[in-house]
């Protein structure tokens, strides 16, 4: 039953994407009979993990993201992928997508990204926060046991993307943080095969691993969720900046960034945060750096919530184009203008969007059309 | 209150028969009655029993399977039906590395896996502080009452690991339970709607005691005690284990777990929103030690 389950899952995500825009990316329909091809497994990788240091105490301390989980035997990590056995430290979800699809890259969103491409996307079980309104719950706080699971190594990875035209890896949908490895072996695998990587994450990383990672990378998006740090630790269980410092980390090394922050009513929308978090982001990141803001629909945790009133994000974006952002955005509002790239200083549209799909992309060699001005991004 | 088998200082596990005296004693001893039926049914008046093992450790330090055998055995003599009985853990796969055999079937009793086709966990969130989780079906839709049965032993984060502990086998997310010495979150767990309406009993099994090193298996920390502690009162349960627990620590030089770093102050804060009794001095503690030719007479803790 749960094979089926998963398959038919699979199905529906491949579906879906082919649903959206099936006028723009027909091939994704042979998706559809492909998913059908993975096997389901029940064993866990046994995989070392990087970025761990074995105590003298016994134990170990682990260093890939700022929790730094000190775990003995038999235990594991806050995000439940990473286990103790006999004081060698194991990810037990290299190789193990429980979730992949072939998505658009503005469902990311990546705006300023190769705009109108897809991605393959995949993600493992697990993350190393818990926010109260995770969309993809289901996955991203389970263990690794508790999701179906397909084992898709990394050169499988790569023969999908191949075999179906597909420029660009997305690890996405939980935390690929916590699937480090594996993600870095995709990556690393894919770029010498000339196909792209984009990580979509939380920011919640420790310094070096992510020195590491960011050159088989080519963009990053970083959920920044608040501004303020009681909202990390009491909504996401987390801290706010060491993401403050991954952001301006990635931002420096020059891999692509663009920002997502999700609204959610009366827990991060007053005009006070929103002038915080343009300001923060104007002088740490510059004002072309893309800042998303994504409505919110209740979920997981927070179903007691109504969805974010189209008003406060169009205030949101208001605050932040006053203070100088060049490129902000609205997400899941389908239709809105502020869903579209426009040029900050002739104001001519650049790339028209609604939803998912691009109506027009009048950016030619990363430069407004009308008035030669330097669009940031890789067009 | 503790049921022990006397003498018995080797390393080796006790026989079924061995569990199901010291099992017969401790029933009637903590209902207070002199029929062995009558005192099993005072704490589980039929329906659907289930018996969480704590399987972690595998075969080298997890609920022996004579134990669970035994508690078996002795629930079917009492009238329950043996189609009734639920021996279950997180996964099959720790209860088949711990030596229980796996029946899913209708027939016999049953010992499965929360990842069994069928069960799963709860469509609905449980929470009890900020964490929320779901909890395994087996407990929550599958069985009327449980009985705790794990294994005392140290822990390296919660200091303690016996009865409220084991309960982190019971739902979809452990992982999120373990900072700050796992307090206020045992306590959490275990007053999670569904464990605390149906957890009725707490038997712990304390015969070789892992002192430190915990939860995984150390064999140069193990300690014979020798005694099951029995209790419808989870966290006097526990509090009794961390005092077998420390004693082993005391007789063989370790510091106290306070002084180790990994203080169980899950009990206190268990105590203070209602789960029971974790001052010592408060619990009436009976200790019966059961001869080899059956017969048995009160005892000290030590």
């Amino acid at each position: 039953m749960e094979r089926r389950f998963f398959l038919r899952c699979l199905g529906c995500s491949f579906l879906a994407s082919a649903m959206l825009q099936s006028d723009f990316f027909p091939e994704i329909l042979g998706g559809l009979k492909s998913a059908e091809a993975y096997s389901l497994t029940k064993n866990l990788s046994s995989v070392e993990a990087r970025y761990y240091k074995k105590l003298p105490e016994g134990g170990v301390e682990c260093g890939i993201c700022p929790r730094h989980c000190r775990v003995t035997d038999l235990e594991r990590g806050y995000c439940g992928t990473r286990e103790n056995r006999a004081n060698v430290y194991h990810t037990l979800v290299y190789g193990l997508a429980c979730s992949m699809n072939i998505d658009p890259i503005e469902k990311k969103p990546l705006f300023h990204f190769y705009p109108g491409t897809t991605a393959f996307s995949l993600a493992t079980a697990g993350c190393n926060v818990n926010c109260k309104f995770c969309q993809n719950w289901d996955i991203s706080q389970s263990r690794p046991e508790q999701t179906d699971n397909v084992d898709l190594p990394p050169k499988e990875v790569i023969a999908i993307c191949r075999n179906q035209n597909l420029p660009t890896i997305a690890y996405t949908y939980s935390e690929p943080t916590i699937f480090y490895e594996y993600m870095y072996d995709i990556a690393e695998l894919g770029r010498s095969n000339s196909i792209r990587s984009v990580m979509i994450s939380n920011g919640y990383m420790e310094t070096e691993p992510l020195k590491n990672l960011l050159p088989v990378l080519n963009a990053v998006k970083v959920d920044l969720k608040s501004i303020r740090e009681d909202y990390y630790k009491n909504i996401v269980g987390g801290e706010l900046k060491p993401v403050l410092d991954r952001i301006i980390q990635i931002k420096k090394s020059g891999t692509w960034l663009e920002l997502v922050y999700l609204i959610v009513p009366t827990l991060n929308d007053t005009p006070e945060e929103f002038r915080e978090l343009a300001g923060w982001v104007k002088t740490n990141l510059g004002t072309d750096t893309p800042l998303h803001f994504s409505r919110f629909y209740p979920q997981y945790l927070l179903k007691n919530l109504p969805p974010t009133p189209q008003k406060t994000l169009e205030t949101a974006y208001q605050i932040c184009r006053e203070t100088g952002l060049e490129y902000v955005y609205l997400g899941n509002l389908p239709g809105h203008p502020a869903e579209s790239t426009y040029c900050p200083q002739c104001g001519k549209i650049l790339i028209e969007r609604k939803g998912y799909r691009i109506y027009q992309n009048n950016i030619k060699g990363n430069r407004c059309y009308n008035c030669q001005r330097n669009i940031p991004g890789l067009f | 209150m503790i049921a022990k088998a006397s003498g018995g200082d080797s390393g080796r596990h006790l026989s079924k028969d061995e569990y199901r005296g010291l099992l017969e004693s401790g029933f009637k001893a903590l209902a207070g009655l002199n029929d062995i039926k009558s005192s099993v049914s005072k704490f589980l008046p039929g329906g659907t029993i289930g018996l969480k093992v704590s399987c972690l450790a595998r075969k080298f330090n997890s609920t022996p399977v004579p134990l669970a055998d035994a508690l078996v055995e002795l629930l079917i003599q009492t009238g329950i039906s043996e189609n009734k009985i639920i021996i279950w853990e997180r996964t099959n796969q720790e209860l088949e590395s711990a030596g229980y055999a796996l029946n899913t079937s209708a027939a016999g009793r049953k010992c499965l896996g929360t990842d069994t086709d069928g069960y799963g966990y709860s469509r609905d969130f449980y929470s009890s502080g900020p964490v929320n989780s779901l909890v395994s079906r087996i407990l929550t839709e599958t069985v009327d009452h449980n009985i705790n049965l794990p294994v005392l032993k140290d822990h390296s984060i919660a200091g303690l690991s016996s009865g409220m502990k084991n309960m982190y086998g019971a739902i979809n997310n452990p992982n999120k339970y373990h900072d700050t010495n796992c307090d206020p979150f045992v306590a959490h767990v275990s007053n999670l709607e569904p464990l605390k309406a149906k957890n009725r009993l707490s038997i712990i099994d304390a015969v070789r005691v892992q002192y430190n090193g915990g939860p995984g298996f150390d064999s140069r920390y193990l300690a014979r005690y020798n005694g099951l502690i029995l209790s419808d009162n989870p966290v006097a349960a526990d509090r009794v284990a961390l005092e077998i627990l420390e004693h082993c620590r005391q007789q063989n030089a370790l510091p106290s777990l306070e002084k180790a770093g990994r203080p169980a102050k899950f009990l206190k804060t268990a105590e203070s929103i209602g789960l029971g009794t974790a001052d010592l001095s408060k619990i009436d503690l009976k200790v019966i030690v059961k001869d080899a030719g059956g017969g048995e007479r009160p005892g000290e803790m030590f």
